[in-house]
């Protein structure tokens, strides 16, 4: 489960693309939450909400597509 | 030793290219171009202008201005991402182009939008080593040529305009007017990402042929670029540099009088902007007028900056760059009288 902070963030991302948060496997650039300037602050959210240094050799937008990609990141890089 | 920019020139092509006229060859609206990159117009350079001779007009404007005899220029340092030709470079046939110059060595360098950082360092090395006096550095674009217009390419063919602009760097400051102490120089790459910001062919990694109609009929000679990727590095990595190179100077943000940036994006550099704490109106920008003009736009971001009077004895300045590559940097420069 991703921290609080962080659904929050994407919850306002939403509304501001005047849509809802999408089921944990579908595409959150797709539906309008995430695009090439929000990917950047919610990057900078994740790091902070999850205590987590996003590398940048994983700065990939396909790592942060999905909640479920960004569940099974956060997940990987806590147990590195 | 010390090295100084002692002297800018430009050259900017006349046709103004607005949002209204390429909003509907790219099947996206005028006003969605200005909010998804803060641009409002580009300039194009005509069909019978190369990058060449954009690159020449630049280098003897500033030769021009510095006052120096075009045969005391003794290097030339040429970048740009839309050649005249894959082969040869774009400094030779500058330097045929500039009347006056002599047999002097004249060199491309391939850092894409990061042209101005790297021909910087190269050109301080030149000239502390005594390899060099005088030594002149260009970017210049006429990127216009290569950009499809249609609604699958919108997204990068709204970004670029054509230009060009110059510098002198030599070992004492000008005798008159202002120059840039250059302090700093810090550049980097990440080649990993080469490909999230490509043009791919013609090129010797296509296979058997380095051009053909597979390849064209991919669009392979067409610039490709992963966005999202893009941004997400630049925002970080300008940081990051702007960070490194203030705190090995002993510096803070708020030391820095004028940042001269990249003109990559506006929506980016006002993300940057935040991150960095800075007031905007510190910032140099002229994409809303020009466009993104790739590895000429720092060069012609600095000549505004001196043209407008922005450049005041004693001021410290940070240039920022991020290009293809991935390749990135920031330097520090003092304005000297």
């Amino acid at each position: 489960m991703l921290p609080q902070g962080v659904i929050a963030f994407l919850d306002r991302a939403a509304t501001e693309g005047r849509t809802s948060l999408p089921d944990r496997d579908c595409s959150l650039f797709l539906s309008g939450i995430l695009d090439s300037f929000t990917l950047v602050e919610f990057v900078t959210v994740l790091e902070k909400e999850c205590g987590i240094r996003v590398e940048d050799a994983d700065l990939r937008p396909e790592n942060f597509d999905t909640i479920s990609k960004v569940e099974d990141y956060v997940r990987r890089t806590r147990e590195q | 030793m010390t090295a100084y920019i002692t002297s800018v020139g430009a050259a900017l092509p006349e046709r103004i290219v607005t949002n209204a006229e390429l909003g509907p060859l790219l099947g996206v609206s005028p006003e969605w171009i200005e909010s998804s990159s803060g641009i409002k117009q580009r300039r194009w350079a005509g069909a019978e202008t190369s990058a060449s001779d954009l690159g020449a007009r630049a280098v003897a404007d500033t030769i021009r201005t510095s006052g120096e005899g075009t045969e005391r220029i003794d290097y030339l340092i040429g970048c740009t991402m839309s050649p005249d030709y894959q082969v040869p470079g774009v400094a030779p046939l500058v330097q045929s182009k500039v009347a006056g110059i002599g047999a002097i060595p004249a060199l491309d360098i391939r850092t894409a939008c990061c042209g101005l950082l790297y021909s910087l360092q190269l050109a301080r090395g030149l000239v502390n080593s005594g390899a060099a006096g005088s030594v002149v550095c260009f970017g210049t674009e006429a990127q216009s040529k290569g950009l499809p217009l249609d609604h699958a390419h919108a997204e990068i063919s709204m970004l670029f305009g054509d230009g060009a602009a110059a510098l002198l760097v030599q070992p004492q400051r000008a005798p008159a007017g202002i120059s840039l102490r250059i302090d700093d120089v810090a550049v980097f790459t990440d080649g990993a990402f080469a490909l999230d910001l490509v043009v791919r062919a013609p090129g010797s990694g296509n296979g058997a042929a380095w051009l053909g109609a597979e390849q064209l009929e991919a669009g392979m000679h067409l610039p490709w670029m992963n966005g999202k990727s893009v941004i997400l590095h630049a925002v970080r990595k300008l940081y990051d540099a702007a960070a490194e190179i203030l705190a090995r100077n002993g510096l803070s943000v708020n030391d820095i009088d004028v940042v001269i940036p990249h003109q990559a994006n506006g929506n980016l550099l006002m993300l940057l902007a935040k991150r960095m704490e800075l007031a905007s109106d510190r910032m140099v920008v002229n994409l809303d007028r020009l466009g993104n003009t790739g590895s000429a736009s720092a060069f012609i971001a600095l000549w505004e900056a001196k043209m407008e009077g922005r450049l005041k004895p004693g001021a410290r300045v940070l240039f920022l760059a991020f290009g293809a590559g991935f390749t990135w940097g920031a330097a520090l420069a003092t304005v000297v009288a």
